[in-house]
């Protein structure tokens, strides 16, 4: 079944809550206010690696306005994260391990009030060794961050499949090579924020900004032993997270610690400080590529070695190493893989999971290297990669099932679209092209709940009120589910109202991350949606006299396939159902997780861990200055292979945002760590992301044919098309000015450093 | 020690006590409840607390409140005519200038102010207005098609807009 089929899906649909945005009417967390309420503030250890001995807080509480001061000796339950291999948090903490680390929060009538608190509230520490390199951080004897894990090693994942070694001795030609990515701050314009509640019967109320109200609940359940059914997450608005805003994070546990023990509801806003410093970052990496290939480009074989700076707790690490991994084996053919992939504790701020999730430094690494062997060998790095790209039907080594795969097409059309061939290679210009691939999982399979749940009902007047599990938060996944509902029932997505991000009311839901949402809310929405116009061609086929399976919902109207002009409109027909369905309601529901996956072998990774692939061709045209080696991305042309699109321009908008991300990350964006690991550009001035001036021509071409497993055929399209942007910046700068940058990001300086260098190797 | 303090926003006088060390934009969404504007760094470098100060674009967490005592301040609640939005708007909405919307309301304002000092700008000069107004989401290349759109129609527009 073709789009054109659809009245809906495929189409530019605005989002359903645009102008509810557009008119600032748009409730975020720090817009949020209760009566009585209290602000809370947070302290943070002045030393990378302490024990914190003692908290004196007498003085604090002297201070005419503060209400009560909590810290590490409050929290009675069990420690949280990520994943309950690696639960290592326990919000304010009873030994730092980093500058910053949460140990004391405060609440008081207002926020001055607190911050002065703050400054009355003495610690003792006992100042440990420290170790932020992560290479020294895995050596034998360097400082235990967290005393279980040996070395300081708190993910290991292995990938060996086929005969590395022989089949690099198999071939025609082998490159090695080292890379290395920065951190970087996920930069959402909405700092996190949290608003907590308790009452007497023992039940906590939090709104917070946060990709999973579910995991929140999770997680709060276990630190402060309360069950999950007394503890109810609400997501108001919120300002993006990609990735960021999944976990639990300290002030979260402080608000409700605050609120537990003041009994009155406690705010608490991070500042853009905080926000970068206390929270998590993009993993910084190191990563070692060795690459054997046959003389026409084929490659034989692949060995990835990453290093991940995990910084001082888990968060999603043992996920992550594993997605650095499996990702290398999505978008080319290699039949011999070996994977090393580390993460080590520092003392430095989390890194946790941020779009493309542990996907895009191998990435990086992988596609410069394979320019570098295009140009040892004399072939164009487009034929290159079409050789060796996935193809429908494939199944990786490691297990992964393409069903479904348009990256060839995804090569040809983008080298058409940007004159590949009319503009590689300019010497003289400084102008270049860069070109670079990449995929992702459609979610990828989890331990715990992966399904996603959706309820349908119809309202008496025709309007439809959809329940998802599924958490918007920007993405317009709100929009989504309101399209397929709107498809089934041959309606408008206006119609109809979307009720999410509420852990107490809509199904549960594991929530935004791993690229699942489309795919899998979509999926339990189409199943709702069509339980209910099952429901309801019952009743349409009794009032026309036909046979249920003929009734057609379409343009608002219902009738019998071919007799358009005999209709009842779909509000007619709702109110009817009153009296014609026996008085019962219109209610349909729907769960749905893919049955083509499995979770990974815990010995050898094996196995199909998502339904489906996303893929993707970039192409950036740059123009450096030889004289300043500022580098100007003059465009970037996308080819995504996202299966069908279901909203035309929120794909867009995900590929456009992704390109804007991509500037910044391959040559803006660096979080600097100060010699004690402490941020020194803890802010929007000095940690600087794209601006609408950084941001030149972007054209998107979609590529995809509709996957079997998706709604209507979709995949993922969130994360996939940020990987290849950050390489195809960087081998267009080679293609410019011949300069190969291999240390993230490509500042005018390491470019100058470079042509210098290179300038000095040709007069030798 | 707190003064006393008339505004006018969105055309509403408005008679406070404030401490004069108060921003604008604490003033406008604590006192007066504009949540609209957003706080996102508190230093002038997003962009998210732009109002309207006697239609130019000003960063309000970069303003105190008795500066601008007696000045015409538009939040962005004070855009739309009663229940019609403002053309700049529908533009966001209906371009897909928007995806989680915290930046929005102080990226129409600056385009209002742009719009209001040019009615015919060009794509660089968008760019350029909009320059101080940061999104992670989008990529800004609808919310530049979104204010282009206006000034091709710029005559339905104008027509709109008191303050021309």
């Amino acid at each position: 079944m073709g789009t054109e089929s659809y009245s809906v899906i495929g189409t530019r649909q605005p989002l359903i809550d645009g102008l509810v945005k557009a008119s600032g009417e748009a409730k975020f967390t720090e817009d949020l206010a209760l009566p009585g309420m209290l602000i809370g503030k947070m302290l943070g250890s002045l030393y990378p690696h302490a024990k914190i001995l003692n908290v004196d807080h007498s003085k604090a509480l002297t201070l005419r306005g503060v209400k009560a001061v909590v810290s590490g000796v409050d929290i009675s339950g069990k420690k949280y994260g990520d994943f309950a291999s690696r639960r290592d948090q326990n919000g304010l903490t009873l030994k730092a391990r980093y500058i910053g680390d949460p140990i004391a929060a405060v609440a008081a009538l207002d926020e001055e009030t607190a911050l002065e608190a703050l400054d009355l509230i003495r610690v003792d520490y006992e100042e440990l060794p420290v170790v932020f390199d992560p290479e020294h951080a895995m050596e034998e004897g360097a400082p235990l961050i967290h005393e279980e894990y040996q070395r300081n090693i708190v993910a290991y994942r292995r990938f060996d499949f086929g005969d590395v070694e022989a089949a690099f001795r198999d071939s025609d030609y082998v490159r090695e090579g080292r890379f290395s990515s920065q951190a970087i701050s996920h930069g959402v314009i909405e700092p996190r924020a949290a608003l907590a509640q308790y009452d007497l019967s023992g039940k906590l109320t939090i709104w917070t900004s946060t990709q999973s109200p579910y995991w929140i609940r999770r997680d709060l359940s276990l630190i402060l032993n309360i069950p999950e059914s007394k503890i109810r997450v609400i997501k108001p608005y919120v300002g993006s997270g990609f990735g960021g805003k999944g976990s639990l994070y300290s002030y979260q546990v402080a608000a409700s610690l605050l609120a537990m023990k003041t009994r009155k509801p406690i705010k608490i806003c991070l500042s853009r400080e905080e926000e970068i410093s206390t929270t998590c970052l993009r993993a910084p990496m190191i990563v070692y590529v060795k690459t054997g290939v046959k003389k026409n480009g084929t490659i034989l074989a692949q060995y990835v070695r990453c290093l991940a700076d995990g910084g001082a707790y888990a968060s999603s690490s043992v996920l992550m190493m594993y997605n650095s991994g499996l990702t290398c084996l999505i978008p080319y053919r290699i039949p011999n893989f070996k994977y090393d992939g580390y993460m080590v504790y520092t003392n430095k701020p989390i890194s946790g999971p941020m779009r493309g999730h542990g996907a895009n430094q191998p990435r990086f690494a992988i596609e410069s290297q394979l320019d570098m062997i295009a140009e040892d060998l004399n072939i164009d790095p487009a034929e290159l990669r079409l050789k060796n790209a996935t193809q429908a039907g494939d199944t990786s080594i490691s297990g992964l099932v393409f069903n479904s795969c348009e990256l060839s097409k995804a090569i040809k059309e983008t080298t058409k679209h940007a004159e590949w061939d009319k503009k590689r290679g300019q010497t003289g210009s400084n102008r270049g092209i860069g070109l670079a691939c990449g995929g992702f999982v459609s979610g990828a399979r989890l331990g715990g709940h992966t399904a996603s749940g959706c309820y349908v009902q119809v309202n008496e007047d025709g309007g439809v009120t959809v329940t998802t599990g599924s958490s918007d938060i920007g993405q317009g996944s709100r929009t989504i589910v309101a399209q397929v509902a709107a498809e089934e029932l041959g309606l408008s997505p206006s119609d109809i109202t979307v009720l999410s991000g509420d852990s107490e009311t809509t199904p549960i839901d594991p929530g935004t991350f791993s690229s699942r949402v489309t795919f899998y809310s979509g999926n339990a929405t189409l199943i709702a949606a069509r339980e209910v116009k099952a429901q309801l061609s019952q009743i349409a086929a009794k009032i026309m006299k036909a046979n249920a399976n003929d009734i057609v919902f379409q343009d608002k109207k219902v009738f019998v396939r071919g007799r358009v002009d005999s209709y009842i409109s779909f509000a007619e027909l709702a109110k009817k159902t009153e009296g014609m369905g026996s008085g019962r309601l219109i209610i349909g529901k729907g769960q749905w997780a893919p049955t083509n996956t499995q979770f990974p072998d815990r010995e050898t990774q094996y196995g199909n861990v998502s339904g489906a692939y996303s893929f993707a061709a970039q192409i950036a045209e740059v123009e450096v200055d030889p004289e300043t080696g500022q580098v100007k991305v003059l465009k970037i042309t996308i080819g995504d292979d996202c299966g069908t699109v279901i909203n035309l321009s929120g794909a867009e908008g995900q590929a456009e945002g992704s390109a804007a991300m991509g500037i910044g990350h391959a040559l803006m964006e660096n979080i600097i760590f100060g010699n004690n690991g402490q941020i020194m550009n803890p802010s929007f001035l000095d940690f600087r992301i794209p601006t609408a001036r950084d941001v030149n021509d972007i054209s998107v071409l979609e590529v995809g044919s509709p996957d079997p497993t998706g709604p209507y055929g979709a995949k993922e399209v969130g994360e996939g098309l940020l990987i290849a942007t950050v390489p195809a910046i960087v081998n267009a700068i080679y293609d410019a000015v011949g300069v190969r940058i291999t240390e993230l990001p490509a500042t005018p300086e390491k470019i100058l450093e470079a042509l210098e260098k290179k300038k000095k190797e040709k007069y030798l | 020690m707190k003064r006393k303090l008339e505004l006018k926003v969105n055309d509403e006088p408005w008679e406070i006590e404030v401490e004069p060390h108060k921003t604008l934009l604490e003033v406008i969404r604590e006192d007066l409840g504009f949540k609209g504007a957003k706080e996102g760094c508190g230093l002038g470098a997003c962009g998210a607390c732009t109002v309207l100060i006697d239609g130019r674009p000003v960063l309000s967490c970069l303003t105190l409140a008795v500066e601008v005592e007696n000045r015409s301040i538009t939040t962005i609640e004070g855009l739309a005519k009663g229940s019609q939005p403002d053309p700049i708007q529908l533009a966001f909405v209906d371009h897909f200038a928007i995806q989680c919307g915290f930046c929005t309301p102080g990226m129409i304002m600056s385009a209002k102010g742009l719009l209001i000092k040019n009615q015919t700008p060009s794509r660089e000069e968008i760019k350029e207005a909009l320059s101080g107004n940061l999104c992670r989401c989008t990529g800004y290349k609808k919310i530049i098609d979104a204010v282009e759109s206006l000034v091709r129609n710029k005559k339905t527009y104008l027509q709109d807009d008191p303050q021309k």
